[in-house]
């Protein structure tokens, strides 16, 4: 039961997480790191929840979350490759404007209500003993994370499309032998990417609670970006890191729900040591190496 | 390099300069006078919340009554707002700014404003204070707040009549005295109509995180909770989740029923805008000093500061009339939620045999009774 | 990394006018948006300039809001300046700030004033160090990204400080309020004028020494190399993991000693919410002078004054805070849109 109940809680509050993840990695693997995507996943939360309670249609809501976390990579994608701004110092600076305005912009939807997305369970599927619950019993934006973790696999290993996005994060030089232009590639890596962690904020407020309100991203997108490296930039592994740090925040509930007389603040230290911890392991494997562009990030100053 | 050394250099005399500006006056100049309510010029009033003013929780229920109190006076008073303000020194920074903008009566609406307002009030003598939930007070700082553990007692009578299971669940962000209060008053109140009552308590961290609070709802669910209470702003992703697992729910700060049309028990609301109105009044009159406001004023049921939102209709006419009996005890007071003796969960009497705390003994709470699973700390 | 210092007189004029002209233009932009909310830009930013810096009183908070930016920025540009990327100005500010607030506390009276204070100073650097430290050293031994690593502990050491505020720390005498006691009056930094404390002086002086250790010291000349070209630094015979760990420590040492600075200069107590969201700003600070700490200092004060305006700007406009976030946004972006200028690479 408890077991259930914690794989079920990695995936519902992991999904949000996997999607920034996702989102994330198609960015860096054209060498352009968004620090931002707590604003994007804010953005995203946002208009979803507006197009929700404006018009009812959740599979509307989709699109138009997705446009508007585009245009936040957009933005982001200007300053970084246009302008050749310090990308950490514009994806900080894109989370206090992501922050700001989807606060100022939501005020009036706090109290409204909208159904959203529901849970839909997938018959057989989800009657497989101990994980078919917590994999299959969930809501329509869950379901199309898999999808797009998969999507983002093909996408980037077996399409010349993909082939060039991380040659773009590793050789220019290849870029242009293969006659693409490295520029654009990189704007639309960092729109997909804001995109992706704009869907990850729908699921939040649409798929997961319900609810809008200010900050409700809770640093969610920030951890994603950490998590980034735990997958080795690699999409197919993104979920490994997210749904660690979802079943570690579901798992501070458990505990707490179990009577455990531990501090609560050791309990919500949890999540955060545990990527740590992940990080660390990962970084001794050497599994998976950051895109050459992006070393450069860290290390031109 | 030169140049560089000579930026700093420069830099540094501005410093000194501004520094020098600085040393002319001691902190902000008040320029407002008193608070004479019969002259021409709008009085200041302003009103500081640690929260955003539409979190649909403790922050919207003060920003309300704000509006009330602005709506009151008119062109009389000249209201500022200032939300999201932490409870550090920067609460300081803003209460003067405000009284630099000609503000003289003041509300630091949160508790952890209290010392921050203090700081403020000693510098401006001139200003009225009034805090919101404080123990401690000044020449020209009072505090108010309502006995909302009053209302809490009353929804634990609720959620006790309700349970099947025994078990309630209390979903709220961290261990302070005013929550832990609450906690207890739930407790007892569900005890006094159903002795076998535990409440589960988990604390998310966060005054309103939605996220977070569905995972508190899922546990305390997959624990056999069939009651759930709550203590955070925004509890609007609680009730609308509890309705549609089944689990009965008590909100709090605002009315939610219509979230949860058929599991919806009742909450603790704040019912702050004539107290606003009156205390602003009081200040405004200048009869601040010796007022009941100068000092710790508490109001409950009795004076109308806070109250139970209208029952769901899950609530019995049964049910009904037991809580409304139970109310009209406390409201003529011959029912007090917290007369002795009351033990905690260790087995200590905390609360001897037939007294009564103290308004500082309530406030200062740091103990759960007997029946409240949780970590204290 | 050619760059030198040699390149005033015109072009920077010409730069500053620059500079100048995207905050105006910012300005309009952000004017735009509040004429659309209803509000009077023009009353609202005269207020807003006129009560921070035209008063000495605004002046001050001016002053003491960007005390903490400063130590943080400049330490940013250290590590920076070594390659590493510290973005634990967060978590370094908190650890410093519990630390020496337990100093603090555990002295009391008992030292002289200069003595007592001196401790609580070196308790923060000390506290900000080891989280820094922790976070350089994974870097070296693990191979951990250090912008990860201290961002992560960010979050880690915001739950150590609610941990003992909520317990061990907790000010008996605040009603079970999750708050420490204050420091002993003797501890509190002197004031050297209205409000302002020392802290902005030593700000300043960590500033100017950080300016000279990097441009004019051997180890800042080979914290220089490390930060171009690491390999060029093992074949020069440079320590790069000892420079690397050094220039980590003190930046986190700065960041803790603007943890003990707001302590014992400003709040005399700490708080769960103590200094939260400064480590985020005096990193913005940094990256936007391109690490230099001398350009550091001044988009530190930029950053104080946007803050500490951005309340009148609430105030008199009635719009929500969320406004303040993005004034900040438009006018961080507006600078980062200018870029380097003629020193860009």
């Amino acid at each position: 039961m408890i077991l259930e109940s914690l794989l079920a809680g990695a995936v519902q509050s992991g999904t949000s997480v996997l999607l920034t993840v996702c989102g994330e990695t198609v960015s860096e693997r054209a060498g352009v790191i968004n620090l931002g995507t707590e604003g994007c996943m804010a953005v995203g939360a946002l208009f979803a929840y507006i197009v929700c309670a404006e018009t009812g249609q959740p599979f509307l809501a989709i699109p138009v979350a997705c446009i508007a976390g585009g245009l936040m990579g957009l933005l982001h994608a200007y300053f970084v490759i246009s302008r050749k701004a310090n990308q950490l110092a514009t994806g900080l600076t894109l989370m206090f404007l992501g922050l700001g305005l989807t606060a100022f912009l939501g005020r009036n939807y706090v109290s409204v209500s909208t159904e959203g997305f529901t849970k839909l369970r997938i018959p057989f599927l989800a009657d497989i003993p101990i994980i078919g619950d917590a994999l299959f019993d969930q809501d329509p934006i869950t379901y199309l994370s898999y999808l797009i973790c998969a999507g983002m696999c093909l996408l980037l290993y077996k399409t010349r499309f993909g082939l060039i996005l991380r040659a773009t994060g590793e050789d220019e030089n290849v870029v242009y032998a293969y006659g693409a232009d490295p520029i654009r590639m990189r704007y639309l890596s960092v729109i997909m990417g804001g995109m992706l962690s704009a869907l990850g904020g729908a699921q939040l407020s649409i798929a997961y609670t319900h609810t809008w309100i200010e900050g409700m991203t809770g640093s969610r997108g920030v951890i994603g970006v950490a998590l980034v490296c735990i997958a080795a930039w690699n999409p197919a592994k993104a979920f490994i890191g997210a749904y660690i740090f979802g079943a570690a925040q579901a798992l501070q509930m458990i505990l707490q729900q179990q009577g455990l007389e531990i501090s609560s603040f050791l309990l919500m230290m949890i999540p955060y040591v545990l990527v740590l911890i992940a990080l660390f392991a990962a970084s001794i494997k050497k599994n998976g190496k950051m895109p050459a562009e992006l070393k450069k990030v860290f290390e031109a100053v | 390099m030169k140049s560089i050394i000579k930026k700093m250099a420069a830099l540094f005399t501005a410093c000194t300069m501004a520094v020098a500006a600085a040393g002319c006056s001691n902190g902000p100049a008040t320029t407002t006078a008193g608070s004479g309510g019969s002259s021409g010029s709008p009085v200041g009033v302003g009103f500081i919340f640690v929260g955003t003013k539409d979190d649909y929780g403790y922050n919207q229920a003060a920003y309300k009554a704000s509006l009330d109190v602005e709506q009151r006076f008119g062109d009389k008073i000249n209201v500022f707002r200032s939300e999201n303000i932490p409870e550090t020194s920067e609460a300081t920074r803003v209460l003067e700014q405000m009284i630099q903008q000609g503000a003289t009566v003041l509300f630091p609406t949160s508790y952890g404003h209290l010392d921050p307002a203090l700081d403020a009030a000693e510098e401006n003598p001139n200003c009225v204070f009034f805090h919101q939930g404080g123990l401690k007070t000044s020449e020209n700082l009072g505090t108010y707040f309502g006995t909302i553990w009053e209302s809490f007692y009353l929804a634990g009578i609720a959620a006790g009549s309700t349970t099947k299971s025994s078990k309630l669940g209390f979903i709220t962000s961290f261990a302070i005295p005013q929550i832990m209060l609450n906690i207890n008053a739930f407790t007892l109140g569900a005890k006094s109509v159903n002795p076998e009552i535990t409440t589960t308590v988990i604390f998310t961290g966060d005054w309103s995180d939605p996220a977070l609070q569905t995972d508190a709802v899922n546990s305390l669910a997959d624990g056999g909770c069939d009651v759930i209470a709550t203590h955070q702003d925004s509890t609007k992703t609680i009730v609308e989740l509890c309705e549609s697992k089944g689990i009965y729910v008590c909100g709090c700060h605002a009315d939610a029923g219509e979230l949860a049309p058929t599991h919806w028990l009742t909450a603790p609301v704040w019912n702050w805008s004539d107290l606003f109105v009156d205390m602003t009044q009081t200040a405004l009159d200048g009869k601040f000093k010796g007022s009941v406001y100068d000092g710790k004023y508490r109001g409950g049921l009795k004076e109308g500061v806070i109250d139970i939102a209208p029952y769901g209709s899950a609530v019995s006419a049964e049910l009904r009339e037991k809580i409304d009996t139970a109310k009209k005890q406390m409201i003529d007071g011959t029912l007090f939620a917290f007369e002795g003796e009351i033990k905690d969960r260790d087995g200590n009497v905390r609360i001897a045999a037939g007294t009564r705390p103290s308004v500082d003994e309530l406030e200062t709470c740091d103990w759960f009774v007997e029946g409240v699973i949780g970590s204290a700390n | 990394m050619t760059v030198n210092a040699t390149i005033l007189s015109k072009p920077q004029v010409k730069n500053a006018g620059k500079l100048l002209a995207v905050l105006a233009a910012a300005a309009l932009l952000f004017a735009a948006f509040l004429l659309a909310n209803g509000a009077d830009p023009l009353a609202i930013y005269s207020n807003m300039i006129s009560s921070t810096l035209f008063t000495p009183y605004g002046i001050g908070e001016v002053l003491i809001k960007s005390t903490p930016l400063i130590l943080i920025a400049v330490g940013t540009c250290i590590s920076a300046k070594a390659g590493l990327v510290n973005v634990g100005g967060e978590g370094q500010f908190a650890i410093g700030a519990l630390f020496s607030t337990a100093a603090g506390l555990s002295i009391g009276d008992s030292l002289p004033s200069f003595m007592g204070i001196v401790v609580m100073m070196l308790a923060g650097v000390f506290g900000g160090a080891i989280w820094s430290g922790v976070a350089g050293i994974l870097k070296i031994r693990a191979n951990m990204n250090e912008t990860l690593t201290t961002l992560i502990m960010n979050y880690i050491a915001y739950q150590i400080v609610s941990y003992f505020v909520f317990n061990d720390l907790k000010d008996p005498d605040s009603f079970n309020w999750p708050q420490t006691a204050k420091i002993a009056h003797s501890l509190r930094l002197p004031r050297i004028a209205g409000k302002i404390n020392l802290g902005i002086l030593i700000a300043l002086a960590a500033a100017v020494i950080v300016w000279l250790l990097v441009r004019k010291t051997k180890w800042g000349y080979s914290l220089r190399i490390v930060g171009g070209n690491a390999n060029a630094a093992l074949h020069a015979g440079i320590n790069v993991e000892m420079v690397q760990i050094v220039a980590m420590l003190l930046s986190g040492a700065l960041a803790g000693l603007a943890g003990a600075i707001e302590i014992a200069g400003v709040e005399e107590r700490l708080r769960q919410t103590t200094g939260v969201n400064y480590g985020y700003l005096g990193f913005l600070a940094a990256w936007m002078a391109w690490n230099d700490p001398a350009v550091a200092v001044l988009t530190a004060a930029v950053i104080g004054f946007l803050s500490v305006s951005g309340n009148v700007l609430e105030i008199s406009s009635g719009l929500p805070s969320s406004a303040i976030s993005i004034l900040m946004a438009i006018v961080l972006f507006a600078i980062l849109w200018k870029g380097k200028g003629r020193k860009s690479e």
